[in-house]
């Protein structure tokens, strides 16, 4: 599902220039839970930024679902963001001024789907992760593990096959994090591809495999 | 069209707009003085032409001279005169004419109950009712061409020749002497604003159908021919074409410029109205400069408003969006912004302008307060402030909104 191959990334400001990732090759087929972990500066950000179409490798190929990335335009880039991938990131990253309902409605409302549509997805994704009952609040009005379910239900707005999580639990106190780790358990469980970025071996360990980065490379 | 974005965009707008207040009172001050001078300039302007046409429209008016060279074995100094019988005379031989109407005039006392005042009394023919824009207030009528073949001894009067020997009471029906001689009024002058005249405002004057006027006055030739063009256009060729026609009758140099007297009056409408116009557009000018400054203001709101939201420009674009949907929702936030400033602006401009036009004018002094009271909107006005208002308005929004769609979305993600 996602093959890269010799994926560099670099960095330049001004005359400088920094290699966050050196010739980066990993494969991740349809439904595995992989957990990406390396100390601070391994790349770990960068590689997911480029795996889920944020950023672009400066050398190297993406294929995502068997298709290159490289040549998309920025709209199609995001259309690739808005429909195969959901993101869920360590500061939730939700918008403050729209309710739980408006943030998890969004990326439909960017995919263009009708109405009717989107009340009976977001109404079922708040259902499942049990937030249904707080649906008019705002974020500022939630804890954090709540906020990072909603998060977690407008990644999954537009049901797509992949899931990108950066440290979604560093942000969360244990059993907050806990709740989290067990929706994507059963998303992964549920046939979903799901890579996460972790500093925590806990947290690494419910997932298939771990993929270890250092200094912008794969370790052995 | 769809407009769920939209909506969710307005949403949105709504959950920021107190910071925008400031903002939109310089768009409704903005809008409130572009419609305001717009409507002044404009007004002045049609009030001008009112004042203008209250002489009359379209008008050549013709009057003695005295040769200024010689001409043919001629003398300078020859006082050159019209007639009567010009009339026909230049009607028969310029078909450009559409309406021509001698006029003698000459300064009699006249009087009515009991009372006597000196007026300048004309005689002239139907058709200077409509070239001279001598409308009958209502229950009168001008001189017909009944009275003139018949030489009936009717007057029709100004209004205040009316209230000076009538006061409150209607006068037509009743007699007036002039030059010891009786004539019953058939109708009263309605009220005009005039800033253009001879012998004073016509509503100090008296008119006599021409043949009772010859009857009570011994001067042979006449002090004023009107013509009235079919097409105004044409009225230089029709002044050329007198010209020469009397100055072969009257033997004088049609290039003589001082053998008759020639009073243009579409000439000078042109040039009163030229300098009116060039008032109304510079009037038009500054409301639109004025609207320029909170348009300004809006620009530099929505910078702030982009740089402010950063983040959650990222996020939006993380999940999504495409570049046009933060264009879009931009743009639509700075409509908003404008729309509430500038509706507020319009309601009171077109409040301010209905109660002014209330105000009565004073047809007795015609001051510079008459060509203020009357500021008008017109369908022009409004178009032209529409497109100033769309076109501020996308300038206003486009360049933020292209800068706030540019953003790189993981710098965006990372921006506190």
């Amino acid at each position: 599902m996602i093959e890269l191959q010799g994926i560099t990334k670099v960095y330049r400001t001004g005359s400088q220039s920094l290699e966050a990732l050196r010739g980066v090759s990993i494969g991740i087929v349809r439904g595995e839970f992989v957990s990406i972990m390396g100390p601070s500066g391994s790349g770990k950000s960068t590689l997911m930024n480029i795996i889920g179409c944020l950023d672009t490798p400066t050398a190297g190929e993406y294929r995502l679902d068997g298709d290159k990335v490289a040549g998309l335009t920025f709209d199609e880039l995001a259309a690739v963001r808005n429909r195969k991938i959901g993101f869920v990131f360590q500061n939730f990253n939700l918008l403050p001024y729209a309710t739980a309902w408006e943030n998890v409605e969004l990326p439909m409302l960017f995919d263009g789907k009708s109405g009717k549509a989107r009340r009976q997805r977001v109404t079922e994704l708040l259902n499942a992760v049990g937030l249904y009952d707080w649906r008019e609040h705002r974020p500022t009005e939630l804890s954090g593990g709540q906020q990072q379910r909603i998060a977690l239900a407008r990644a999954l707005a537009n049901d797509p096959p992949i899931l990108l999580a950066d440290e979604p639990t560093g942000n969360l106190d244990s059993k907050s994090g806990e709740e989290i780790m067990a929706i994507l358990t059963e998303l992964w469980r549920g046939g979903r591809t799901i890579v996460m970025v972790t500093h925590n071996d806990h947290i690494a360990a419910r997932s298939e495999r771990t993929i270890r980065l250092f200094d912008g490379q794969v370790e052995a | 069209m769809n407009l769920t974005l939209p909506r969710f965009f307005w949403s949105e707008y709504r959950k920021r707009r107190r910071r925008a207040s400031l903002i939109t009172f310089a768009l409704f001050w903005g809008t409130l003085s572009i419609l305001l001078l717009m409507a002044f300039g404009r007004g002045m302007t049609t009030q001008a032409r009112v004042a203008f046409s209250g002489l009359g429209e379209t008008l050549i008016m013709v009057s003695s001279g005295q040769t200024s060279v010689t001409f043919e074995g001629l003398p300078k100094g020859r006082t050159i005169r019209i007639y009567p019988e010009d009339v026909d005379f230049l009607r028969e031989r310029i078909p450009e004419i559409l309406r021509i109407a001698p006029e003698s005039y000459n300064g009699w006392p006249v009087s009515a109950n009991g009372k006597e005042i000196n007026r300048t009394v004309h005689g002239t023919t139907p058709d200077f009712a409509s070239m001279r824009t001598q409308i009958p207030r209502l229950g009168g009528r001008f001189l017909n061409a009944e009275d003139e073949r018949e030489g009936r001894k009717l007057a029709f009067i100004g209004w205040k020749v009316a209230a000076d020997l009538f006061g409150t009471e209607d006068p037509v029906g009743k007699s007036i002497v002039i030059n010891r001689v009786p004539f019953t009024v058939v109708g009263v002058l309605q009220k005009k604003i005039q800033d253009s005249m001879y012998q004073g405002p016509d509503a100090d004057q008296v008119y006599l159908p021409f043949l009772a006027f010859r009857q009570i006055d011994n001067q042979r030739y006449l002090d004023q021919l009107h013509i009235q063009p079919r097409e105004a256009a044409r009225s230089p060729l029709i002044e050329s074409r007198v010209k020469t026609l009397l100055g072969r009758k009257y033997r004088f140099d049609p290039a003589d410029r001082y053998a008759m007297s020639f009073w243009n009056t579409i000439e000078d409408y042109k040039q009163g109205e030229a300098i009116f116009k060039g008032i109304e557009i510079f009037l038009g000018i500054m409301g639109a400069l004025t609207l320029l400054i909170g348009a300004v203001g809006v620009t530099n709101l929505m910078y702030a408003a982009a740089k402010e939201r950063t983040k959650e420009i990222g996020i939006k674009l993380a999940i999504g969006a495409r570049r046009r949907t933060i264009v879009g929702q931009f743009l639509l936030e700075t409509l908003f912004v404008f729309a509430k400033g500038t509706f507020w602006g319009f309601v009171l401009a077109f409040d301010i302008v209905h109660l002014i036009r209330l105000a009565p004018l004073n047809y007795d002094s015609f001051g510079i307060e008459a060509y203020l009271l009357r500021p008008e909107f017109s369908l022009s006005t409004f178009l032209i402030y529409m497109t100033v208002l769309l076109v501020l308005c996308f300038l206003s929004g486009i360049f933020p909104a292209l800068r706030a769609s540019r953003a790189n979305p993981i710098e965006s993600l990372r921006y506190e």
